[in-house]
């Protein structure tokens, strides 16, 4: 709309110019009506002046000829007769002039006409006869004449003639001196009309005028305001339909919100792009990022990201990302400093803007065809004063500003970014680089150490078989030097055994009923030891300490624990002598359930163990068998099941064999079988022992005597036991799931059978069984013959550990300990004496130090010492002191120190291992730890 | 000069191809996948083989690799290195002792998983680790390694006498708060270790390269075993790692190792940098 431009000014001006001219109009107008109404009014006024001046004049005219005649006439004077004659001659002038006056008026020229004849007729027929009759002197006609007096009628007549002339004529007067009093009240009327139109004219114009500006005004403010609620300028914009000042000012808010936007815009943008390349680590990836923002925001439809490489001093810009295509299609690969359009821009680090550019220039790839693009932009990325990258980018349109804008800011922020990547990538390159060689390193080492494991290990392989050749070829040579001297011996031999054989026999019933004799004579003073020490338990008269009444406890528990002990010896030697009674008798076996649970329900109680008896209907009310040799069994069994389980359940399950289970030789004895199976859920036992368990003294493991105590004789009992019965035991078990032990037991009621059939249902039996009884001699033999070892060593828990270990000569255990000098620190004197015995039970040596005074004096004459055993509490110097001297001030920092702590202080421990103990043992001391620790640290480091 | 770099060129050239071929050859027979590990070190064990047993080219070994019956158990048993000390970095079970077994406590069942266990060494002082702490009970450690021969070691829990003395250093060393003989017995080879500590480790075989996850871990501990792996295998593991860590769990990795240039870093915070260990938050 091309409107004229109408400013406020203007609009005001023109409202009050409108004003001014409506003003200017009224009063010229009422000037013109007053000027008018003046006019008529003195015309009205001078009109009737006139009117009466002539009337009068032609009165006095009159008057003055009458007058003058008569003086005439008295006189005779001609001199009188001249204001006559100047009259007659007035008259007729002022009557013209009067007659003019009135011209308009008909009736009054037809009233002056009268007066005219009348006149005339007054002075044709009185005054001119008169004046010629005195002249004459013609007396009597003059006297006649007074005396008619023919001219007083018309003076009369001419008097009321004028005087009804001057009435009409003041009547007419007062008529038009009405009409103008009417007219000066329109007038009035007008002019209030008038005061009024203008008054509403200018308030008219006036609200017209303030409500345009304010309006307009209100609508860019609330415009701005909402702009301004809606947070930004975001394509609202004012709109002004006036052509003012405020749209001048709408049109300079909307430039500012314009600029605003597009500030905002590049702002937003930047960020935007920014942050998209935040925590970007890779170069590639940035390019990529940057690209597909970048085009993302410019219609850009082609684009390549170059960064600089320097290689040998040789600048080239490398690709490292493409938009639009893969990276191997759009753009050169790379290109050097000042090559190309693109080379220059790197170059002379400025931008380079082509627009129009040919149509075989590059094509962009559409799905379905290849457009040529218009515009490229080649953009430097400056860092440092140096191009380190080049950004080419290309639309099929044009670039607005804004855009090529929004690219120019971005790519002065890109540099610094660009180059922190660099440097980045270039420390996590040098990082994975030392991490490559430190892990390389590690690698290295690892091989190294397996390496030279591998070689020590053959060394020592090597090591041993030439040992072991030269014992063999030491042996062999004594062997043949043996072998004849020993055939000769054998035969001697061969009687010899054959009589030692069946001394042994005698020897073995003799050592059986010595031990079942000695049994006897153990238990009487036992008994008097278990009496008076639960005596001296119940502390009656109350003068034992805690500690005291506490030692007689335990005094009391080992003796029922060395009296139970007895009991079983005795019960085995008794059987082993021959000495033991079997009585085969009526067995009730509905009653067994009842006896079992409640002998052992108390103990499952207590375990917290689940306890089952089951039994089936198969199994007889009535078998024989010996009824008390049967519970043992039964209850050992139990006892021991209970003994070994923690948690779970153990069951006892009675069942009869049918059958099919009972085989010929079975039958051979008894028609009648029962199996009763104990079940437990305990520790079990490993499948390499199930055979030692039921070996006297022997349970699995060394470490379950410590755990479960007992004397490991029970199941030799039962074993015993179940052969007089002509029974026998198998077990199965796996370490850890627990073990089920079942009794295979005949019904005998005309006592055992021949030994014969026995042997022969043994060997069927075991066939299937996982334990093989006809191995129990030889290992009964093993056994005796390891006796003698057992006496020298008092610590046998052994015997496990060195059937895992593979088979060396067993001097190797004796040398850790033999001739080793260790040097005991302690100031008990029953805790010296008693390991001064355990370790020279062992072949060690020992030396005594009661203080650590006394250890370092030791020390610094001794210099053989191989292990230090070290008290911590002592009186003069403390355990913790004497290790720090020996450490720090002797220098024997390789010496074996052991420390012996208290178990409950960790202080402790962290104070010796502070002070530079090699190990520590919390007291009291167990000795299998003990020993333990001493073959660690005794152990030659050398084989290693 | 140049006729012998060249010569040295070409030997390489056909010694990668060689090496190429043997590792695809025990991949074929064996299942065992070392085309993915480190070359370098490979290659030492492949050449310290060939020294042993006086072979003098690769195309050779592998002919015996195929032919003769037990050789491929050999070999496979060279490239397993299974160095492993207990206690191995005591200042790492320090730190698994301080900063993360605290925020394991209260889980109902703490599942470990300590993959390449070798020999079980560190298995076992994990056990004794959690035994000390009171976990034990409610732990279950997953032993696992490639090689079946080492996973019968570990499963006895019998370690040489001789290194005893190092390892109660360590033990000392690691925060132990027992007498480090509490746990074992020994005879003069062997140190036994008890065998309470076993009752909760599940020893099983399983291929770091071509096994998948099993079960979701709050702790793993994979020491010392991604330096034998190429950084693409190296990654491909990491991401086993990650899938079987539960939200929040841990990753321990040796001291030489590291998960600071891995892409999945950002998924873990560091728990101790310098121990190595990681915690899994996202």
């Amino acid at each position: 709309m091309n409107r004229i431009k109408l400013g406020i000014r203007s609009k005001i001006t023109v409202g009050y110019i409108v004003i001014i001219v409506c003003l200017l109009i009224s009063v010229i107008f009422l000037n013109a009506q007053i000027t008018s109404l003046q006019k008529s009014r003195n015309h009205l006024i001078q009109f009737d002046s006139q009117v009466q001046t002539l009337t009068n004049n032609i009165e006095k005219s009159i008057k003055d000829m009458e007058s003058s005649q008569r003086g005439y006439v008295i006189t005779g004077e001609t001199s009188y007769l001249e204001p006559y004659n100047n009259a007659s001659s007035n008259w007729k002038v002022n009557y013209d002039k009067l007659r003019q006056i009135v011209a308009e008026n008909p009736g009054q020229l037809k009233l002056l006409d009268e007066i005219k004849v009348t006149i005339d007729h007054w002075i044709a027929n009185a005054g001119d006869p008169v004046i010629q009759m005195k002249r004459e002197n013609r007396v009597e006609e003059l006297e006649e004449f007074f005396r008619v007096d023919v001219g007083r009628k018309d003076t009369e007549a001419i008097q009321s003639q004028f005087e009804s002339f001057l009435a009409i004529e003041a009547a007419n007067i007062d008529e038009r001196a009405a009409a103008l009093d009417g007219r000066n009240q329109i007038l009035t009327f007008g002019l209030f009309a008038l005061l009024i139109i203008i008054s509403l004219i200018a308030i008219g114009i006036s609200s017209g005028i303030s409500r345009m500006i304010v309006n307009t005004i209100s609508d860019v403010t609330d415009t701005i305001r909402k702009i301004a609620l809606s947070g930004g300028s975001h394509g609202e914009r004012i709109k002004v339909k006036t052509q003012d000042e405020v749209r001048d000012l709408a049109n300079a808010t909307n430039y500012l919100l314009d600029t605003l936007e597009k500030r905002e815009w590049l702002q937003k943008n930047i960020a935007d792009i920014v942050t998209t390349y935040q925590g970007v680590s890779s170069i590639t990836k940035l390019a990529q990022v940057f690209l597909s923002e970048v085009a993302d925001r410019t219609e850009t439809s082609y684009a390549a990201f170059y960064v600089r490489e320097t290689v040998d001093n040789k600048v080239s810009y490398v690709k490292q990302a493409s938009f639009a295509g893969d990276s191997a299609t759009v753009g050169r690969e790379n290109f050097k400093l000042g090559e190309g359009l693109i080379g220059q821009a790197a170059a002379e680090k400025r931008m380079f803007t082509n627009k129009g550019l040919p149509k075989d220039y590059r094509l962009i790839g559409t799905g379905l065809g290849e457009i040529p693009p218009n515009q490229v932009v080649i953009l430097p990325i400056i860092y440092d004063d140096e191009a380190i990258a080049v950004i080419e980018i290309a639309t099929m349109k044009e670039y607005d500003e804004q855009q090529l804008e929004l690219v120019k800011q971005i790519t002065e922020t890109l540099g610094l970014t660009v180059n922190s990547i660099l440097g980045r990538m270039e420390i996590v390159r040098l990082l994975n680089e030392s991490r490559a060689m430190t892990e390389e390193l590690q690698v290295q080492s690892e091989e190294l150490q397996t390496q030279s494991e591998e070689l020590q290990t053959q060394s020592e392989e090597l090591q041993m078989q030439t040992d072991a050749l030269t014992a063999i070829n030491k042996q062999l040579e004594e062997r043949t030097q043996d072998a004849e001297a020993k055939s000769k011996a054998l035969e001697k031999a061969k009687k010899e055994l054959e009589e030692t054989a069946e001394q042994l026999r005698l020897n073995s019933n003799y050592k059986s009923e010595f031990l079942a004799n000695m049994s006897h004579e153990l238990r009487t003073p036992l008994n008097s030891i278990l009496i008076l020490s639960e005596m001296l338990v119940e502390n009656g008269s109350n003068n034992l300490s805690d500690e005291e009444a506490e030692f007689a406890r335990v005094i009391h528990s080992s003796g029922v624990d060395l009296l139970s002990l007895i009991n079983d010896i005795l019960d085995l030697s008794k059987v082993e002598a021959g000495k033991i009674d079997v009585l085969f008798g009526e067995v009730n076996l509905s009653e067994l359930p009842a006896q079992m649970d409640q002998l052992f329900s108390p103990v499952a109680n207590q375990k917290n163990i689940e306890f089952n008896i089951t039994k089936a209907d198969s199994v007889p009310e009535v078998f024989y068998t010996d009824a008390k040799k049967f519970q043992q069994i039964l209850k050992n069994l139990l006892a021991n099941a209970f003994k070994f389980t923690e948690q779970g359940s153990v069951s006892l399950n009675i069942n009869r064999l049918n059958d099919q289970q009972v085989t010929t030789c079975m039958q051979n004895i008894s028609p009648d079988w029962l199996e009763i199976s104990v079940s437990d859920t305990g520790i079990g036992i490993p499948a390499d022992k199930h055979q030692l368990i039921f070996e006297t003294f022997q349970q699995a493991d060394g470490a379950t005597v410590r755990k479960y105590g007992g004397s490991g004789l029970g199941l030799s009992i039962c074993r015993e036991f179940s052969k007089l019965l002509g029974a026998r035991i198998t077990l199965a078990s796996e370490e850890g799931k627990g073990s089920t032990f079942t009794l295979i037991i005949p019904s005998l009621p005309d006592g055992i059978a021949e030994e014969e059939q026995m042997h022969l249902s043994y060997a069927e039996m075991s066939a299937a069984s996982a334990v093989d009884y006809d191995d129990i001699e030889e290992l009964e033999a093993l056994e005796a013959m390891e006796a003698s070892r057992f006496e020298e060593q008092p610590v046998e828990e052994e015997a496990e550990e060195e059937k895992q270990a593979p088979a060396l000569s067993p001097q190797n255990e004796l040398e850790v300990f033999q001739n080793k000098r260790v040097l005991i620190v302690d100031d008990d004197n029953r805790n010296i004496y008693a390991l001064k015995r355990v370790l020279e039970n062992r072949g060690m040596t020992t030396l005594v130090a009661k203080d650590g005074l006394e250890c370092l004096d030791i020390m610094r004459e001794d210099h053989n010492i191989d292990v230090v055993l070290m008290d911590i509490m002592m009186p003069n110097m403390d355990g913790y002191e004497t290790m720090s001297i020996i450490r720090n001030e002797m220098k024997l920092t390789d010496l074996p120190i052991i420390a012996l702590t208290a178990k409950a202080m960790k202080n402790d421990r962290d104070k010796s291992l502070e002070a530079g103990a090699s190990d520590y043992i919390s007291k009291p001391l167990n000795l299998e730890q003990l020993f333990s620790v001493l073959r660690v640290w005794l152990v030659s480091k050398g084989v290693k | 000069m140049g006729n012998y770099d060249e010569q040295r060129l070409e030997n390489n050239q056909h010694a990668n191809l060689e090496l190429d071929l043997l590792l695809e050859t025990v991949y074929r027979l064996s299942g065992y996948d070392f085309r993915q590990y480190n070359r370098a070190s490979i290659s030492r064990r492949v050449y310290n083989r060939m020294k042993i047993n006086n072979i003098p080219t690769i195309s050779r070994l592998q002919e015996r690799v195929i032919h003769e019956e037990g050789y491929l158990t050999q070999l496979l048993n060279d490239f397993s290195i299974n160095v492993t000390e207990m206690f191995r970095n005591p200042s790492f079970f320090r730190a698994l002792r301080t900063d993360v077994i605290p925020k394991l406590r209260d889980y109902p069942e703490i599942r470990i998983w300590h993959a390449g266990c070798a020999t079980g060494e560190e298995v076992f002082s994990m056990a004794i680790l959690l035994e000390e702490e009171g976990l034990l009970d409610k732990a279950v450690i997953y032993a696992t390694d490639m090689n079946e021969r080492v996973l019968e070691k570990a499963k006895q829990g019998v370690f040489p006498i001789q290194r005893m003395q190092s390892y109660t250093k360590n033990y000392m060393l690691a925060g132990g708060n027992q007498a480090f003989s509490e746990y074992y017995k020994t005879d003069f080879q062997f140190a036994y270790f008890h065998s309470f500590l076993k009752k909760n480790i599940i020893f099983a075989q399983h291929n770091l390269v071509t096994d998948q996850s099993f079960n979701e871990f709050h702790l793993i501990l994979c020491r010392n075993v991604l330096i034998y792996f190429s950084p693409p295998l190296q990654n491909q593991v990491h991401g086993l790692f990650y899938d079987s860590l539960s939200l929040n769990g841990f990753l321990c990795l040796g001291d030489k190792e590291t998960l600071r240039f891995e892409e999945l870093i950002s998924n873990y915070e560091e728990v101790v940098a310098s121990e190595k260990i990681y915690q899994k938050v996202k």
